[in-house]
């Protein structure tokens, strides 16, 4: 095989070229940027300066920051959970009968993932703003008063809908086809011994799901770390606060306060937080 | 745990064409299930159709829209149809509203997605074969290492980029869209296992007797017989690709080189903000000219989108 190295390498040429270009370099830019500090010094424009970890000090003191990272752990612990339940739900109740009105469930529920974020969030909100909601036309003509989805006490809420909405088919759909997986003779033993359908649930598919459950649970955890589009598409339509997702936080303090050294740091932080969070599981389910 | 980790091709080939086959083949039947519909089956059927209509409400707010003008959008129920109907003046307002702007961005779309999902589709491919056929020192930590980077959150790596493309000169160019959106470790992932189960080794080495290149292998041999992993490939890198927003937003400053999601996004800042001119007939008749392609791609090659998906997450 040794005679075939560079044949190897030259394969591997074009992904790897690619990788170090937009990958690596932007990420090893970051670092050095974030060493950096805005100062200063007399009269004239701030410049510059290299200042160690100063940006990482002020960004664990950073209140805002903070409080963004407060957001999605509440989200985290709640929208995820909900939406993995309900997924799983679904993927049992689509398991147990056929025809064609599974197949079109099927295929209804996956299609919002295959929906734009941008475009689901913006149509979210037309269904969440004050004179266009459909809800609030109905509550208006029960004489029930309307809701205002978009106010701050309730909008991360409407934030976690859109999500759930999104995502719930795209991880039916996955624990769908862990659920094909299973051997049928698991069904028939477990039958010939008297199971009913709760102890095939309870004590074979859900078991069985659970490496494949491992791994939704990982993605939904980033992707909650991720969340963006929804919270910025949303803005025009209401209030939204700067923090309401770290990544909002990073994107304004670089794009509109042009404190780039700064983003840099809260970019590197971010994703040392997801490893530390995701890489316990990571390994479990490596190692299996 | 015992189950043993699925490969793609097995949830790809197997369990979905399984899960299409006629009703009934291979199918648990509970005990419930042979005693006939009971309160189970009523309850199982409201869930699904709660379901249902939940996935379906935005799609029931986007085609009722597109079929009213802006005063019926505010004057009549959201989620139904009214007449007149003004389905064909709102596909001709949208595309000449603002000299047309939205055709250029439907264009841009294209552009965008059609060459990034051929060109990391194709950097895949060969990149994928060098996992898959060669050994060389390394291997397993390089491929590790690139397969960990999935996990690094898309706006720790988005920033970072803009600030390096910034140096570069390569802000608000189209390049700056395409050239980062070709690294794809997933697809690199799937191209490797997909060359795994497609190309048996004894079919180089028969190859190579009969004296053909290694170039010629891959792509007279090999490209063949890769049909599902490369349309796999191909057809996520495209949605995600026509999809995305957060890189192109961060890149593009030109209304000119917008794709249509940020386009679309424009047009509602405009409307929502104060004292914009309404065009909510225009965003709704736009969002769905926007999505139409990949209703159509879902429609036609939806196998290989949820094959390749769900190997991600499956194969444990």
């Amino acid at each position: 095989m040794r005679r075939y190295r560079k044949t190897a390498f030259l394969f591997l040429a074009p992904f790897l070229t690619v990788f170090i270009a937009f990958y690596l370099a932007p990420v090893g830019y970051a670092l050095y940027l974030s060493l950096f500090v805005k100062k200063r010094i007399g009269i004239g424009p701030p410049k510059e300066v290299f200042g160690g970890l100063a940006n990482y000090i002020r960004a664990v003191q950073d209140t805002d920051f903070l409080n963004g990272l407060k957001n999605m752990f509440v989200f985290g612990v709640v929208q995820v959970p909900i939406m993995l339940g309900l997924a799983i739900l679904l993927a049992l109740l689509l398991h147990q009968s056929r025809g064609p009105f599974m197949k079109a469930c099927r295929t209804a529920f996956f299609m919002p993932y295959g929906i734009p974020t941008a475009i689901g969030a913006m149509v979210w909100g037309y269904l969440y703003s004050a004179n266009l909601s459909p809800f609030n036309q109905i509550l208006k003509a029960w004489h029930q008063g309307t809701i205002d989805f978009l106010s701050p006490a309730i909008v991360l809420f409407s934030i976690a809908n859109i999500v759930t909405w999104t995502w719930t088919g795209y991880n039916m759909i996955t624990l769908f086809a862990a659920l094909q997986n299973i051997p049928q003779d698991l069904y028939e033993a477990a039958r010939v011994d008297g199971a009913k359908t709760w102890d095939i649930v309870r004590r074979i598919q859900i078991p069985l799901l659970l490496p494949t459950l491992q791994i939704l649970f990982i993605f939904s955890i980033i992707g909650t770390s991720q969340l963006f589009t929804e919270a910025f598409v949303l803005r025009p339509l209401g209030y939204l606060a700067d923090n309401i997702t770290p990544n909002l936080y990073l994107y304004l303090t670089a794009a509109r306060d042009a404190n780039y050294s700064y983003a840099g740091a809260l970019a590197i932080l971010l994703a040392l937080l997801i490893f530390v969070i995701s890489g316990p599981f990571l390994r479990r389910v490596a190692s299996r | 745990m015992s189950t043993e980790p699925v490969s793609v091709k097995s949830v790809s080939r197997t369990a979905f064409w399984r899960s299409q086959a006629s009703p009934g083949v291979g199918q648990p039947v509970t005990p419930e299930r042979k005693r006939g519909a009971s309160r189970g089956a009523v309850g199982r059927y409201i869930v699904l159709i709660a379901f249902l209509l939940y996935c379906i409400l935005p799609a029931a707010w986007i085609i009722s829209a597109m079929t009213k003008d802006n005063g019926q959008i505010f004057t009549t129920f959201g989620l139904w149809f009214s007449y007149p109907f003004h389905l064909f003046e709102n596909l001709s307002g949208l595309v000449t509203y603002q000299d047309g702007i939205f055709v250029r961005w439907f264009g841009n779309s294209l552009i965008y997605a059609g060459s990034i999902s051929f060109g990391s589709t194709l950097i895949c491919a060969l990149g994928g074969y060098a996992f898959s056929k060669y050994d060389f020192p390394g291997k397993k930590f390089l491929f590790n290492f690139i397969l960990g980077t999935i996990m690094v959150p898309s706006t720790a790596l988005v920033l970072p980029l803009f600030l390096m493309l910034n140096k570069i000169g390569m802000v608000n160019t189209m390049w700056g869209v395409i050239l980062p959106s070709l690294v794809n470790p997933f697809g690199l992932y799937l191209m490797k296992v997909f060359w795994d189960s497609s190309l048996p080794n004894e079919l180089i080495e028969a190859s190579r007797l009969e004296g053909a290149n290694e170039l010629q292998i891959f792509w007279r041999i090999g490209v063949p017989l890769m049909q599902t992993g490369l349309v796999t490939v191909a057809l996520l890198a495209f949605v995600g690709a026509w999809n995305n927003f957060f890189l192109p937003l961060i890149v593009l400053s030109e209304e000119k080189l917008y794709p249509l999601t940020l386009g679309l996004n424009v047009w509602n800042s405009v409307t929502a903000g104060a004292g914009g001119k309404p065009i909510y007939n225009l965003i709704a008749m736009g969002s769905f000219v926007s999505v139409l392609p990949l209703l159509i791609a879902f429609v036609v090659l939806g196998k290989y989108w949820r094959g390749g998906l769900t190997a991600g997450a499956t194969k444990g």
